[in-house]
């Protein structure tokens, strides 16, 4: 079957289609959430080391995960606007910022509240947790810019451009524990593998997959305001508004 | 959960915040972009 890119990829079709399908990710992500919930809060056995506090890894390394992931995506739309010249992946990389930033900031907020009790400080320049303090000024910077200019088509090129120069932060955010001796410690589930009990790894995985069709969801909605705005003297608009 | 919680609904509590508030501010930007079309409607009109 040959999907008809170019259909969807027109604003007035994608505005449709993001309207149908955002409340089910909206229903993925809050069952996602409620079975992940229910892992780690009632099913995952205590830590060892750590006791109860470990349970913040639910939240924390899930919103970790999708900052990242969503700055690689976002910087993809960023080079498809700056290479095809799309309207649409410009509007979705904008979208796609504000809830990237949100995650980057749960995942700074969670880190600090579990390390005070285990590493006795809520905050360490640490190179993990400086290069994921960047990543958030990397979101904030793309916002800004992309907003700083009167004709949006050229705020989506600068912002598109500095999307595209921040993805060198992501491999150092991620091979930061490898690359220097860090306080923060080194990942516990990889490509490989995972050292995790079971129950562990599954509440973290469906957090995982909850926070990633939350974003989905939230950058869907996002993207129909974006096309609302920008399409707003168009006739399509004008009909949807009366 | 003792003797850590504060620590742990700290971050759940937080992280419930930001996804409350983030999807208020998807309502109400929808609903900010829905009104500026009536508005440039109605002028247009009014012309």
């Amino acid at each position: 079957m040959k999907i008809p890119w170019f259909y969807f990829a027109s604003p007035s079709t994608f505005y449709r289609l993001a309207g149908a399908l955002a409340p089910w990710f909206f229903a993925l992500a809050a069952l996602l959430g409620a079975a992940g919930l229910y892992m780690g809060l009632v099913v995952a056995p205590t830590d060892a080391q750590q006791g109860e506090v470990y349970r913040i890894i639910f939240i924390h390394v899930p919103a970790s995960w999708m900052s990242m992931f969503i700055y690689f995506v976002m910087a993809c739309y960023g080079g498809v606007s700056l290479t095809f010249n799309t309207r649409l992946a410009a509007m979705m990389a904008r979208a796609l910022a504000p809830t990237g930033a949100m995650f980057t900031f749960v995942a700074l907020w969670t880190g600090s509240f579990w390390g005070r009790p285990t590493w006795g400080t809520y905050w360490v320049w640490d190179a993990r947790i400086t290069s994921e303090l960047v990543l958030l000024f990397l979101y904030f910077g793309f916002i800004a810019l992309a907003n700083a200019f009167e004709d949006p088509r050229r705020g989506d090129r600068a912002g598109a451009l500095l999307a595209l120069i921040g993805l060198v932060n992501l491999p150092i955010i991620y091979f930061s524990v490898v690359w220097w001796n860090t306080l923060h410690q080194g990942s516990s589930v990889k490509l490989t593998g995972s050292t995790m009990q079971v129950a562990m790894l599954w509440g973290m995985l469906l957090m995982a997959l909850s926070f990633w069709m939350y974003s989905i969801g939230a950058s869907l909605t996002r993207v129909r305001a974006i096309i609302l705005d920008r399409e707003r003297r168009t006739h399509w608009v004008r009909a949807l508004a009366t | 959960m003792k003797p850590h919680e504060f620590y742990i609904w700290m971050s759940y509590g937080m992280t419930a915040a930001a996804l409350v508030a983030e999807i208020i501010a998807l309502r109400l930007r929808r609903r900010q972009s829905l009104r500026r079309i009536e508005e440039e409607r109605d002028l247009e009109a009014q012309d």
